[in-house]
Order: structure tokens, then sequence, then C-alpha cells
């Protein structure tokens, strides 16, 4: 029984993701000149309602920008990290610190392994706290090409993560940005084993102010598509054709 | 970026709309497309038009503007002196230098008629949402001597790199963010410092990732790994911005490059746009766009603390440069109605007989 509070009716977003328990690997393709961050940014609203407990590996955007988005949708981001139901990995710390410093010959192969390390010790600590599901969140992992890290290392990388999944608590959401020929491989190897496939891309005809995008939902062979248009406190999304309908009723 | 703490900073302006710092360009009329101007802690990409003039004017703009507000400036080039572009940046002057003023005559006999509701809409840039925080500058003056030796100016020409071993393959990309780095360090503009006094370092990056930036022991070969650097490079740039009271602007020469070549490099940034300029194009000729000297593309607006962008959607820009003043406008296009009159005038009288118009010979 689903209860009217919950952000899966009352949320046009996730009304049309409709992500359910058994969606253990969610994927978020955002093709060229989209910005997907909107997808994740309302996921993390359904996982503070559910209680679930968040590992979040931030490449992309910052805490401060999380935080400040949550608070429009109407959650506490810093909170959640006070009362440990939220865990964030911020390697461009480390990114900062290594700038100007002389670097070992495999520095990147290292910073893969110890990003791991470090996510797989957060997930153990919060599998032996309680019985919740845990979704681990990469937000942008084609980033890791900008750091010069090699394609083969970054699919093992995701290979790991995936394998968390093995825990029935356990789920991963991978957001991944598709520009250059490199950032295909990534996004086909993560679809090809993903259970949720959402794809982000603008309009083909260019920018416009009534509709900021299209939004497409594959789950099997279920395939939904959706328009969007983000405003400053919310998203809405309808199918192609009732746009006007909806933006003025 | 949190409110209350960065009043006190001169020279920014807190926006109403997401609550960011924002600081200006210093050109009015990009600041209004950008919503009141660049917020701080961004990497501001510019593709450059093809002899990379506008750009360079673009970039000078955002440096006087950073030497009138007291800004700290850091100023980067491997293709031009450093220097030579701070002594050519344009005078503060007190007010616009060329105003917009409506043309004579169109207050009586041109008033329309029909589509009489037009006549209100300026095609200015005008949002009375945004308040500019800028200053106004003459392009045709150049500063002071004495206004340059009052700033704080870092130049970086590449001149002295320090060997060693990186995570770049280029030596003066590490180079370059090191002293960045160190600059941010130096007056303690880390969000986490908390110093008494606070200011934002301007970077500018001129001619970013042109051959000028090739290493040097490997030549051409090395071009794609380069462009892996250059990737890597305002990636690298964006996480210090981020973390500091900073705010980069970057010119690319992205034409040459590949076309899908620059795409990380827009991920990368926050905002980018892209300067066509007319010159040597057929558009040169072009009777409807002769007022201006190219496009302008907002190509990215990435929206930062917020879900929306404040991207302003299919509008067309295009920009010129005058002789003190440079401007960005909404493209407006003439009627067909004027150029069809033109055509006709051109049309050489032919000899021939046959043909369904009448000929000038024939009587």
């Amino acid at each position: 029984m689903i209860s009217l509070s919950d952000p899966r009716i009352s949320n046009p977003v996730l009304s049309s993701l409709k992500i359910k328990n058994e969606d253990k690997i969610i994927f978020i393709k955002e093709n060229a000149f989209a910005d997907s961050n909107f997808i994740i940014t309302h996921l993390l609203k359904q996982f503070f309602y559910e209680k679930s407990r968040v590992c979040f590996l931030t490449l992309h955007n910052t805490l401060d920008h999380y935080q400040n988005v949550g608070k429009k949708l109407g959650y506490d981001l810093k909170q959640a990290i006070n009362r440990n139901n939220v865990k964030i990995i911020d390697p461009l710390v480390k990114i900062i610190e290594s700038i100007g410093s002389e670097v070992e010959d495999n520095f990147q192969t290292h910073m893969l392994k110890s990003l791991f390390l470090s996510i797989k010790e957060e997930i153990e600590l919060f599998c032996s706290l309680k019985d919740q599901p845990i979704y681990l969140i990469i937000d942008d992992i084609s980033h890791f090409l900008d750091l010069s890290i090699e394609l083969s290392q970054i699919i093992s990388f995701i290979n790991y993560c995936v394998n968390l999944t093995s825990n029935a608590n356990m789920f991963v959401v991978i957001n991944a940005h598709v520009g250059s020929k490199p950032d295909h491989i990534i996004a086909k190897s993560v679809q090809h084993i993903c259970d949720v496939f959402v794809e982000v891309s603008q309009l083909k005809t260019g920018k416009s102010t009534d509709v900021t995008g299209l939004m497409t939902v594959q789950r099997g062979d279920n395939m939904d598509s959706f328009h969007y248009r983000a405003f400053d406190r919310g998203v809405k999304t309808f199918h192609p054709g009732e746009t006007i309908h909806n933006l003025y009723k | 970026m949190e409110k209350g703490k960065s009043e006190s900073i001169p020279g920014t302006i807190i926006s109403t709309q997401n609550g960011h710092l924002l600081v200006s360009s210093g050109i009015a009329s990009l600041d209004v497309v950008l919503g009141g101007g660049f917020p701080v802690g961004t990497v501001t990409l510019i593709e450059e038009d093809f002899r990379g003039i506008y750009s360079k004017v673009i970039l000078k703009y955002f440096l006087a503007e950073g030497l009138s507000t007291k800004h700290s400036v850091l100023i980067a080039s491997q293709d031009v002196n450093p220097a030579n572009i701070i002594k050519e940046l344009p005078a503060v002057i007190e007010s616009d230098p060329e105003p917009e003023v409506p043309s004579k005559g169109q207050d009586d006999s041109n008033q329309m008629k029909i589509a009489f509701r037009y006549q209100n809409i300026s095609s200015t840039l005008k949002d009375p949402s945004v308040k500019h925080i800028g200053h106004h500058y003459d392009l045709s003056k150049s500063i002071s001597l004495s206004d340059i030796e009052n700033s704080d100016i870092l130049y970086w020409n590449g001149q002295t790199i320090q060997s060693g071993v990186h995570s770049f393959i280029n030596p003066a990309y590490s180079d370059l963010l090191k002293s960045i780095k160190d600059k941010i360090k130096e007056e303690k503009l880390f969000l986490k410092d908390n110093p008494e006094k606070k200011t934002i370092l301007r970077i500018a990056i001129h001619s970013l990732g042109s051959p000028m930036w090739l290493p040097h022991r490997k030549s051409i070969h090395s071009m794609d790994s380069s462009s892996q650097d250059l990737n890597m490079f305002i990636f690298c740039l964006r996480a210090l911005v981020r973390s500091a009271h900073a705010v980069a602007v970057i010119t690319v020469p992205s034409y040459l490059y590949d076309e899908d070549s620059l795409e990380r490099c827009i991920h990368s940034s926050d905002i980018s746009m892209r300067l066509q300029s007319f010159t040597g194009t057929e558009l040169e000729m072009n009777q409807s766009l002769q007022d201006y000297h190219g496009f302008f593309y907002l190509t990215k607006l990435a929206a930062i603390n917020s879900l929306a962008s404040r991207h302003p959607g299919s509008m067309e820009h295009v920009f010129k440069l005058r002789r003190k003043k440079f401007v960005i406008e909404l493209l407006h296009l003439p009627p067909d109605i004027g150029e069809d009159n033109e055509t006709k005038k051109d049309k050489v009288p032919s000899l021939g007989c046959g043909g369904n118009n009448k000929h000038l010979l024939e009587f």
C-alpha cells in the first residue's frame, strides 16, 4: 500500500521514473548539453523518504549545490550527514591537494583503488548498523576520463561497484555524461547491465523556453518518453504533445 | 558561497534568484545575458572567434573590471606576453561611452501603424531585475600605468617551468595550476581560510591549448594526448576554483580542435560561450547583418545551486565592436520587403528576345 505522501505519487519526476525496490542498478545517461542532475537530486528525495542510507561520490557538483537544491525539494542533506545517514566521498579535495606535488607512476590506479576501498568501508559500516537499503550514487563517472584514467580501469571500477549489489540491501545509481567517444564506451557498458536506464537529452531542435529537454525511461523492453521543464523550485514532466496543456493549467 | 559573510567583498553582488555571489564581466550586455555576471567559483570557457580578436576583448574587459574593483588578478598566456595584455586594458570612465540613442525621426514619421506593439521593444538587452555592478570602459583609451602598478597582478607566461613527474604530459599545465593554487594560498582565498579582508581572484587564461602549449620534446605527435591534458586541466581548475573565492575565464581556439573534442571541456566548465565572427565568411556581405561583427552563442549556462538554468532559451545574439565599446545584442532581422527592392534595382538589363520579362530595349 502506497500512501499519498509518498513522493513517488506526489512528485512528477519520481512518478515518471517509478523506481521500485527491485531496481538494483539505475543508470542515468546525460547526453551532450543536457543536464541530468535533477534526477539524482529527486532520487535523493525518495531515498530519504524510504529511510535509506546513501554513499555519495561527488565528482561533478559540490556538496553546497546538493544542499541548496535539496532545501528546495524539501530535504536537508547536511542534517542527514550529521545523522550518519549520508556519507559524502569527495575526491576533488585530494585532487586539489595533489596539485603542484610530484606524483608516483601509478597515481591514477592508486586513486581508483583507494576510492573503491573507502566506498567499500563505508558500505560495510552501513550494513552492520541497520537492515535498511543502501544506495551508492556516483555523480559523474565520466570525469575519471578527464583524470586520464584508462578506460579498462574505469570499467573494472564500475564492475567492482556493481558487484556490491550482491548484498540484498545494496543499490547503485550511476550518472555518466556522454560527449566524446570513450564516454560512449562507458555508457554502453553500464547500459548493458542496468535495470533502469534513464536518458536525458536536449531537444533536437535546440533550446526552448517551454521545454527544457527530453527524458527517456527504459526498463527492459518498456520505454517511456517525457518532456520536462525545470523551474527554480521543481521539475515538471509530461508526455510529448501535452506540453502547452500542462504548463498553463 | 554563504550569504551573510560575503557581503563585504567589493565588486560583488548577491543574486536575488539563487543567492549566488556574482562578479561583473565588465560588459553590461554580457552580464544581462548571464543573469547578472559570472558566479564566483565557476569556470567560463570562451571558444575564440577565428582570429581571436573579440574573445580577447571580452578577456580584457574581465581583467579591467578586476583592476577597477581592486580584485587580485592572474593573467596567463603562452601566445603573447601577458604584460602586454594588461597594458592594453581599456580605461575606466564615468558614464556609458556610446549610449543607445533612438535614431532621429523614429518618434514622429516612422511610427508604426499596424505592428505598433513592437515599437516598445528595443533591440538592446535590458533586464530590470539585474542590477548593473560593473563600470564603464572606453576601448579607445588604455589604462594608466599607475593603476597597473597599484594593482595585484600575477603574470604567467610559461617561461620558467620546473621539470618533474606530474600527472600532465605537458608540464606547462601543471605549472600553471600550481601557480594558481599558490596564489590562492598566498592571498588566503580558500573558502575555509576566512581572512579579515576578503577579495576575489580573477583568473584569465588566454588561448589555452593553442599550438604554443605543446610540450617541447614531443611535438605534433602528442596532439591527442595533449587534448586529454586540456580536459584534465579544466577539471582540476574547476575543482580548485570551487573551493576558493576565485573566478576563471578561459579562451580556447576551438577551431584547431575536432568538433567533439571540446565537448568534455564544456562539460567540465560552468559557462561556455562561442564567438563566430563574420569576417572571412559569406555572412560578411549579408545586408541585414552589416551592423554586427558576429554571432554570440551561449552554449552552456549550468544550473548551480538550483534546478533550472537561467539560459535565455532560443534567443539569437549578435555582437559588435564599436570604437569605444563592445556590445551584445539580440538579433533582429529587418522585414524581407527591403531586400526585394534592392535586388530589383540591381537587375542588369540583358539583350535578347523571348522570355516573359518585358525588355528595356523593347518598344
